[in-house]
């Protein structure tokens, strides 16, 4: 027991984060990088985590690793530090088996994960961060609520899967894990901050928040027949916001709700093969998705700009970047010897299985919008395409780009070895990707998808403007609720105090007869000890 | 566009609907198997439908301009 605690890969990273603090600051980045995998060597070596925790904390440590080489280049120590208790965080979560010690986990990574947007240090980042900050502990409120009711009616914390019957409690914790998850109507935040967070920063946010989150879903809610429909309605969802959106960061964001839409729908469907499936793109997506992300951040690094409107045609000028960038794409396009084949065909084929051919037809149109958007739509106006406006294109640190060929790497092994991943999935796998419906299926999806792009592509080009998301309903009434709630009440107080205070002074002139003001610090000993008295007295009763 | 991106594109469907009417020609797991060539269809429906839909969605509700929050 007590080896596990001291070799317990949260507690690594966790103790890692302080440790880098004190650090000369030369050999942070090293240290940043290597604590992940300390922790993944103590996970492997001395947990008992079954084989969901497994999965999940592996990617974790790896992603936490490879996000350690891509902001190598960074000098901001806060940020560093932030960023290891964020990863910390989110390993405690995935290993926790009771529920405080989830929602302890739970409530650090929001804690930690917040600084990494107010490190870009603009006013925008400083709204969004604190706004993505009121979001999550109103989520961990709704969670702590849900456990509070749960553990007193069930007297147990230890975390175990609920049946599928609504009751407060199941509810306000699916709800709280839910806005984490990023199911709409919960999901506004994530859109809002994760383009805003520091280029380093999204990276980290991009595999760490909502993937726990599926994980804790996968944990408590499996065969929750709601989910299969929400994560579909997800799956959709991020696709049109995807066509709407004009910041590259933002598309990518989108395209994580859309991703996770899947996991949510298999984690409804809870069969063996739909939670496999889920596992399985879990790791996928954390993957190629982090490293969409550190292609977009090449992008912000080299040009200054992340909007679609204001750029283009400087493919040449960042060849390598683009390269890595496009395996990301391919991988969450689901091009066969990639990545994301092996894992999202399993959600899929999964609900076929268990007879959902709507939500798997629709989970097709939503994989062609996939492709649509991060394979070619943010590569095409970004990259190739007509210039925009004038844009210089800066150098892009080495590490940055060494960090995305390992992202590359790994979507690309697991993608012609699934068996790698396959054989640490929680139930036995007897699913083959590498079949000829499959691979028909695909081809005719992802050439037809590329031509309906090309016909249309100019429907496609960038504008300057915003899409609503639910956070209008607390952007826009944030000033009524500040005039009812902040104003009216400090205004009732002020107008009191006036009013109290002219009485008296008036009171005074009249018992004095002769108009004098009131001198508040002339009685004031004389009432405290007055008051002295009257609690002593209270105490000698009641006592 | 290139020319011979255009006859990958054609020979890689191609191989598909060969593929297809060979040795999947009896597999039937849904009611879509007996169309042929449905994934090219749906493929390139939903490619339209997404684009089209979500461009009507955000004309007649979702869009603003950038500064909208600001106000």
């Amino acid at each position: 027991m007590s080896a596990e605690i001291l070799f317990s890969p949260a507690l690594i990273l966790i103790v890692g984060a302080a440790v880098l603090g004190v650090l000369p600051q030369r050999l942070r980045s090293p240290f940043f990088v290597l604590v992940p995998m300390l922790a993944l060597a103590a996970l492997w070596i001395y947990s008992d985590a079954d084989k969901l925790s497994l999965v999940f904390g592996t990617i974790f440590a790896m992603i936490a690793s490879i996000g350690g080489i891509y902001a190598y280049h960074i000098r901001d120590t806060l940020q560093q530090i932030s960023a290891m208790v964020y990863a910390g965080g989110a390993m405690g979560v995935v290993l926790a088996q009771d529920y405080y010690t989830l929602f302890v986990f739970w409530e650090l990574m929001a804690i930690s994960s917040t600084y990494l947007i107010w490190a870009n240090r603009t006013t925008e980042s400083q709204e969004a961060g604190m706004r993505y900050l009121a979001v999550h502990i109103f989520g961990g409120s709704l969670l702590f609520a849900g456990i509070l009711m749960l553990v007193s009616e069930t007297g147990s914390t230890l975390i175990t899967s609920l049946p599928d019957a609504y009751s407060l409690s199941s509810v306000l914790i699916l709800l709280g894990v839910a806005l984490n998850t990023a199911i709409p109507p919960l999901n506004a935040w994530l859109p809002d901050a994760y383009p805003k967070a520091t280029i380093t920063g999204a990276v980290f946010m991009s595999a760490f928040t909502t993937k726990s989150a599926v994980f804790v879903l996968m944990r408590i809610f499996p065969g929750w027949d709601i989910l299969i429909w929400f994560g579909v309605a997800m799956a959709l969802y991020g696709v049109v916001y995807a066509v709407l959106a004009n910041d590259i960061r933002q598309i990518l964001a989108y395209h994580i709700i859309s991703q996770v839409g899947y996991m949510v729908a298999g984690i409804g469907i809870g069969t063996e093969m739909a939670l496999n499936g889920t596992a399985a793109h879990a790791f996928s997506h954390i993957l190629y998705k982090s490293l969409l992300f550190m292609g977009a951040g090449t992008v912000l690094y080299a040009t200054g700009k992340s909007k679609l409107t204001e750029l283009g045609g400087i493919a040449s000028k960042m060849k390598m970047a683009v390269f890595l960038y496009m395996i990301g794409a391919f991988s969450i396009s689901g091009f066969p010897l990639f990545n994301g084949f092996i894992s999202k065909s399993m959600i899929v084929s999964a609900a076929g299985e268990s007879h959902l051919e709507i939500a798997m037809l629709l989970l097709i149109l939503a994989s062609v919008g996939t492709f649509l958007h991060t394979g070619l739509k943010l590569p095409y106006f970004t990259w190739f395409g007509e210039s925009k406006s004038d844009i210089t294109v800066g150098p892009v640190p080495t590490n940055m780009l060494v960090a995305m060929g390992f992202g590359a790497f790994f979507c690309t092994l697991f993608g012609v070895h699934p068996d790698l991943l396959y054989r640490f999935l929680p139930f036995e796998v007897t699913y083959k990707p590498y079949t000829v419906y499959h691979l028909v299926e695909m081809i005719q999806i992802l050439v037809f998808t590329f031509i309906g792009f090309w016909i249309l592509r100019k429907k496609l080009e960038g504008e300057a403007k915003i899409a609503l998301d639910t956070d209008w309903f607390y952007r826009r009434s944030a000033p009524f609720v500040r005039v009812v709630f902040v104003k009216a009440v400090a205004g009732f107080f002020d107008g009191s105090e006036r009013v109290v205070k002219q009485l008296t002074e008036r009171t005074i002139g009249v018992v004095n007869g002769d108009g004098s003001r009131l001198e508040p610090d002339m009685y004031r000993i004389l009432a405290g000890v007055l008051i002295v008295f009257v609690v002593l007295g209270f105490l000698m009763v009641f006592s | 566009m290139k020319t011979w991106h255009w006859l990958a594109l054609g020979i890689l469907t191609l191989i598909s609907l060969i593929l297809e009417f060979t040795l999947l020609s009896g597999y039937d797991s849904h009611w879509w198997n007996k169309i042929p060539g449905f994934y090219i269809i749906w493929g390139f429906i939903s490619c339209i439908l997404i684009i089209y839909i979500s461009k009507w969605i955000g004309y007649a509700i979702l869009f603003r301009d950038e500064q909208y929050y600001e106000r």
